[in-house]
């Protein structure tokens, strides 16, 4: 039987994942595995690119795929390798080095780039069907050249000049307040740089908190010393020459004008999935490259998106008539390496010829969580809805909420018969740890909602609720004897840590609690005093 | 006899040392007519580094066991009428024999099995794999700690070469600043152990990681640590996050990766993509907080991390101990003065136990059996041609899935194990003992286990005993005789020599401890646990005597000083990775069961369930629940409830605490028949270990409708 021959278009973490979990198969030589990695570096870990970028940890730490074991095991992987053109009737793909690859299943794991505002002063590139064959050759698999100062965060050379930036405590514009934006924000600040967060919103992450969670989160952003500007589009960036004659940002203008200068822009208003391939391939997209819960294509059933790039739409004849189609690629990692392992899964059932029994994931509403050191933002699901409505069209929903904004404390759940179906936690880590569990495994709510709260409290602290004398707490843990047990031992007449050893036992193991007797015998002797240690 | 011996608690590992003064009261059996005889011994704590002259509850009572009534005093055999009757040694033997080779000849030497246990000495653990081997001629044998040490040994046996539980003595400890304690509650299974972690918590850094709040989690309280309480089966990320933080934050001993280890790529590429909100989200432990224990461990303070079965329990208990071990090398600990790795032996002797011919894949001194020279020595010692020594056998629970199976086990052999009580999924372990042709087990007590067999063999307990034990530190240390022991028992070595004989064995089975000792030296030496160097009279002396211990060569009480066992001297990192399919996870209404044990019962209970004050203070199982989970299903605080999954029922009484998660519930395991928790727990074992899964079981609990108490005699001893 002739090997199953997989290519691989990219080699982010979640095309790194494709390549782990499809291993076994390439071992056994069932399937031939070909990876085609644009960025001329190993896989690496783009959730760490904000801190690789303010120097909080180091290249090394941040790959995920290992290449020289997927090279053992038989995978051709190829650094710095792009894909041109597709040619699906031929079933091959051209590449940049001029060689042609045939393939019986092509994975598109191309993954997203950083979307570039339309802004006075910056070119952008159309990247539809009439651009990409005109200009195929500087569009596929490039993203657009952006003026000296100015950088999204997407890759490692965005990341290397916002670190110059931070190293240098320079001033740091960060144009949008979604989950990245803030991350960088938050770390670059920590890491001594002035930052200010740029965004048109009322307040920062719209897309994933309601009015209470944004503004508190507001408030938390401005007490780390971030600005905040808030209500104000950008329009314009301009630029000034510096002595070394280069021209480079100055400043960023606003739709109300407001002038705001800086030495380093970064530009964080979301992704756009790397759909020029498919695009060019005559493949169906829309915001990304469409796929079946299956994964395949709409299109062409050898074709498989994962990952970034990839739009999941279970197809209709209604949908596939339409222009827009609903949803987006969810932008997190989880749902594409979740993806990326059940491929690999049913293309190794596929190449020894087994049935495949697993059905695809089902992807539940990601979570959000802002990675910080000081703030700490979790949130996901519909947070509308407050606990007084009366809401007709949603007979179950309930909603529980507390908001403490002075000390930058938030926390909003919305539940369906019990069940959490979205929340949002702002300042609460330990809540929204607990309430992240629950989302994930559909778990009932405790009836107590302030149950959840308690964690975070300062007054939590579980030693508390044991009263140190009560008679039924345990003073040796050795030999399980309680303060009630020795309390009784005194009143028998035995008033020293020795004598209460030799009748309860207590002290007797590790010795440590003979401290702890005295002081219930000192209690013993003068109830109302304060205990003194007499051994 | 009246002079009083000096020997080591009969219970866990830390093998507390205390004397033994006999009373002058009887030996053996009370009268019949009487409740218990008065203790033919009293106990007394004696000073000794491990436990400093402390005994907990179960040790100060561990006398009462050597009188108590339900003690056997005759070997015991199962009639026509279906009950046992006591019956002589001789008929019994003979039995035994007999059957054995009826069922050899008919169907092959496999057919016939043996499972041991960790709390034999190491002369019966030795003799016992001897016995089988040749004697039986069989490859099936294996023993409890598989249950217990097997994670760990396979964890440490990869990353070190070598598996001694504490690579040091236990006394290291207190100069710790720092010591993470990972799934481990010694504050009840070992509280003398606690003392050792004063130092820790005077400097506020002991970090207990446990989904309960145990008494060791309370050991941190007032500023004296932290205790982490992830969701349980989530142990396996908490530590990959912890590692990639130590990674990210440049926390790791450069120098140490570099000059004593291989694999530090592959590892920090497993850890890339565990950051720390991706391990909250999964673990239910904050970001920060994972954080802060990072650098906390990386402090340069002096830190130990021990792990326990709470983290090795599981499917993935070797790949859980083997990422702690990783930790523990990112930060240099191992082998490093004032810090290290080690992990917390159970059972009285199990580290001696898994290290001389007990587990299906071992010979003497910690060799392999598959190792051409490893049998090759060993049949020297032994008088036989290699050929002669069986190969591999089965793990545990593999070995009791072939009890009664087509081409499996016809009779088993068990010594010191309560298998219907320790082994997981117990229902088909009934089922399996009730397909044998053959039974026997040799205990003190009618055990639920014994209660099945055909053929009870009565013995000594330890204070009616010579031998020695390993304790947890990897220290050999000897078990003295304080008693002559009652007329009607015996010792297995003479057990094993009797059957030996009646089975036509050549092969010396010697009655004597000290000369069973003295073939186990020849046995060990140049394996890795070498106890060639140690014997008896040192160890009288005091001597402490930790293995290896080669012939005229010295103790080890500190292992990687300089290197590790591997041949080229360096430790492993291996690199492993979470398999999202390896548990079912609990979801909806239903909720992961965790179990686990009491401080005043030792085991499956078979002796403490025996002492009428470890009783009266815990009489039956108590489920566990967080209160708001009992709100939730409607159930309050001493309420009856049936916890349940498809292998099993259990009904026991509810107690709710704010000490545990609400998505857990807690059973310890120490009771016998219907509150067995074990009746629930799965037999899928870990691919490495064989460890089966005894801590992440998803349950359901609901309340039953309100019936009368239930007698303590149920639950308790059995008639």
């Amino acid at each position: 039987m002739s090997p199953l021959h997989v290519v691989l278009v990219g080699y982010g973490p979640v095309g790194a994942r494709f390549v782990e979990e499809i291993l076994p198969g390439v071992r056994t030589g069932a399937v031939a595995l070909t990876v085609l990695a644009g960025e001329d570096v190993e896989a690496y870990n783009r959730v760490l690119v904000a801190e690789y970028a303010v120097g909080n940890t180091e290249l090394d730490a941040m790959f995920v795929g290992d290449r020289e074991t997927a090279e053992e095991a038989g995978a051709r992987v190829l650094l710095g390798v792009d894909v041109t053109a597709v040619d699906r009737a031929a079933r091959t793909v051209a590449l940049s080095t001029g060689e042609t690859l045939a393939y019986d299943r092509l994975v598109l794991a191309t993954g997203a780039r950083a979307n570039v505002p339309t802004l006075d002063g910056i070119e952008r590139h159309r990247r539809d069907l009439a651009s990409l064959e005109k200009y195929g050759a500087q569009l596929v698999a490039r993203d657009d050249d952006l003026p000296a100062g100015i950088t999204a965060l997407r890759d490692l050379a965005d990341a290397e000049r916002v670190l110059e930036a931070v190293r240098a405590r320079r001033r740091i514009i960060v144009l949008g307040a979604g989950v990245l934006g803030l991350e960088l924000a938050l770390a670059a600040a920590h890491a001594g740089a002035q930052v200010c967060v740029v965004h048109h919103g009322p307040h920062p992450m719209p897309r994933n908190l309601d009015r209470g969670g944004g503004h508190v989160l507001r408030s938390a952003l401005r007490r780390t010393g971030i600005q905040v500007i808030a209500h104000s589009r950008a329009e314009a960036v301009a630029f000034r020459t510096g002595e070394d004659g280069e021209r480079r940002f100055d400043m960023l203008v606003t739709a109300d004008g407001k002038q705001i200068r800086g030495d380093l822009l970064v530009l964080s208003c979301g992704v756009s999935p790397r759909t020029e391939l498919a695009v060019l391939a005559g493949l169906r997209t829309a915001s990304g490259v469409v796929v079946h819960p299956s994964l395949a294509s709409w299109t062409d059933p050898a074709i498989f998106a994962i990952g970034d790039c990839a739009q999941v739409v279970e197809r209709t004849e209604e949908l596939a008539r339409q222009r827009t189609l609903p949803g987006a690629p969810s932008g997190l990692i989880a749902p594409g390496w979740r993806q990326a392992a059940w491929l690999a899964g049913s293309f190794l059932d596929e190449a020894v010829e087994r049935p495949t029994s697993a059905t695809p994931p089902v992807e539940r509403e990601p979570l959000v969580m802002l990675k910080a050191e000081h703030i700490d933002v979790v949130a996901v699901g519909d947070l509308g809805g407050d606990p007084f409505d009366d809401d007709a069209l949603h007979p179950r929903r309930r909603v529980s909420q507390w908001a403490d904004p002075e000390h930058l404390r938030y926390v909003k759940m919305v539940t369906e018969d019990g069940v959490l179906t979205g929340f949002a936690s702002v300042g609460m880590p330990r809540t929204a740890a607990e309430l992240t569990l629950l989302f994930e495994r559909g778990g009932e709510l405790p009836a107590d909602r302030s149950i959840l709260l308690r964690f975070d409290g300062p007054d939590y602290d579980p030693a508390a609720d044991a009263d140190a004398f009560a008679p039924a707490t345990t003073v040796c843990w050795c030999n399980a004897v309680t303060v009630g047990r020795i309390e009784e031992s005194a009143a028998c007449g035995n008033t020293t840590v020795e004598c209460v050893g030799r009748d309860t036992r207590a002290g007797t193991g590790c010795g440590g609690c003979r401290g702890r007797i005295a002081e219930v015998l000192a209690r013993v002797g003068d109830p109302d005093g304060e205990p003194t240690l007499t051994v | 006899m009246t002079r009083s011996a000096d020997t080591h608690c009969p219970y866990c590992a830390l093998q507390c040392a205390m004397t033994l003064t006999p009373t002058g009261a009887p030996a053996g059996r009370p009268d019949a007519t009487t409740d218990a005889a008065a203790a033919p011994v009293t106990v007394a704590g004696r000073d000794f580094p491990t436990n400093r002259g402390g005994l907990c509850k179960k040790g100060w009572t561990s006398a009462e066991l050597l009188t108590a009534p339900s003690r056997l005093g005759a070997p015991l055999v199962r009639g026509a009428d279906g009950a046992l009757h006591e019956t002589s040694w001789d008929e019994a033997l003979d039995l035994v024999a007999t059957s054995l080779r009826g069922i050899r000849s008919a169907h092959g030497a496999d057919a016939v099995g043996v499972f041991g246990g960790g709390g034999l000495t190491n002369e019966k653990a030795y003799l016992l794999g001897k016995f089988a081997r040749l004697a039986l001629g069989t490859s099936r044998i294996d023993y409890n700690g598989r249950y217990c040490m097997s994670s760990a040994a396979a964890a440490g046996n990869r990353a070190f070469g070598v598996d001694r539980g504490l690579p040091f003595p236990l006394e290291d400890l207190d100069g710790a600043e720092t010591v993470l304690l990972l799934g481990t509650n010694v504050a009840e299974t070992m509280p003398p152990f606690i003392g050792h972690l004063a130092g820790a918590q005077a400097a506020g850094g002991l970090v207990v990681v446990d989904p309960r709040r145990t008494a060791t989690a309370r050991l941190t309280d007032d500023g004296r640590g932290l205790h982490v309480q992830p969701v349980p089966g989530t142990d396996l990320p908490l530590l990959l996050g912890l590692i990639h933080i130590v990674i990210a934050e440049r926390l790791v001993d450069l120098d140490y990766i570099g000059s004593r280890t291989v694999g530090f790529d592959r590892v920090r590429r497993s850890v890339a993509a565990w950051w720390p909100e991706r391990v909250q989200s999964v673990t239910g432990v904050a970001a920060l907080t994972l954080k802060r224990l990072a650098r906390r461990l990386a402090s340069g303070a002096n830190t130990y991390i021990l792990t326990g079965r709470g983290v090795e329990q599981h499917v993935d208990g070797t790949d859980t101990a083997t990422a702690a071990i990783n930790l523990a090398l990112l930060l240099g600990l191992p082998g490093r003065a004032g810090s290290g790795y080690g992990t917390l032996t159970g059972q009285g002797n199990g580290q001696g136990g898994r290290e001389h011919g007990q587990k299906c894949d071992q010979l003497p001194g910690y060799r392999k059996i598959v190792d051409p020279e490893a049998r090759a020595h060993v049949a020297r010692v032994w008088g036989v041609s290699p050929d002669v020594i069986p190969g591999p056998g089965v793990p545990a629970v593999e070995l009791l899935k072939l009890l009664g199976a087509p081409g499996g086990v016809r009779a088993l052999m068990v010594h010191g194990s309560n298998l219907v009580v320790s082994s997981p999924n117990v229902l088909d372990v009934r089922a399996g003992l009730e397909r044998l042709d053959l039974l026997v087990v040799c205990d003190f007590f009618l055990s639920e286990t014994a209660a099945l067999a055909d053929v009870v063999l009565p013995i000594t307990q330890w204070a009616e005993e010579e031998g020695t034990m390993t304790s947890l530190e990897g220290r050999v240390i000897r078990r003295r005789r304080a008693l002559t022991p009652p007329d009607g028992v015996r010792d297995e070595l003479w057990i094993l020599h009797e059957l030996a004989e009646r089975l036509g064995s050549t092969a010396a089975f010697d009655t004597d401890p000290e000369a069973v000792f003295e073939e186990l030296r020849l046995a060990s030496e140049g394996g890795i646990a070498d106890y060639s160097g140690i014997d008896y009279a040192m160890l009288d002396r005091g001597d402490a005597a930790y293995w290896p211990f080669p012939r005229g060569g010295e103790s080890t009480p500190r292992l990687f000083v300089d290197r590790f066992a591997h041949a080229d001297g360096l430790a492993r990192l291996v690199p492993v990775a979470v398999r999202e399919s390896a548990r079912p996870v609990a979801t909806g209404d239903e909720i992961t069961l965790i179990t686990g044990r009491l401080l005043e019962h030792y085991q499956s209970g078979a002796q403490t369930r025996r002492v009428p004050e470890l009783l009266a203070a815990r009489p039956e199982l108590i489920a566990s629940l967080h209160p708001a989970t009992g709100l939730r299903l409607g159930i309050e605080d001493d309420d009856r409830v049936e916890v349940s999954n498809v292998r099993g029922i259990v009904h026991c009484r509810a107690r709710l605490t704010p000490d545990i998660r609400p998505d857990a519930v807690f059973l310890p395991f120490h009771y016998g028949d219907e509150q067995t928790a074990n009746l629930l727990t799965s037999d899928e074992v870990d691919p490495i270990s064989a460890m089966p899964e005894f801590k992440t079981n998803v349950v359901g609990i609901r309340r039953l409708a309100s019936v009368p108490a239930m007698p303590v005699a149920e639950s308790g001893v059995p008639a």
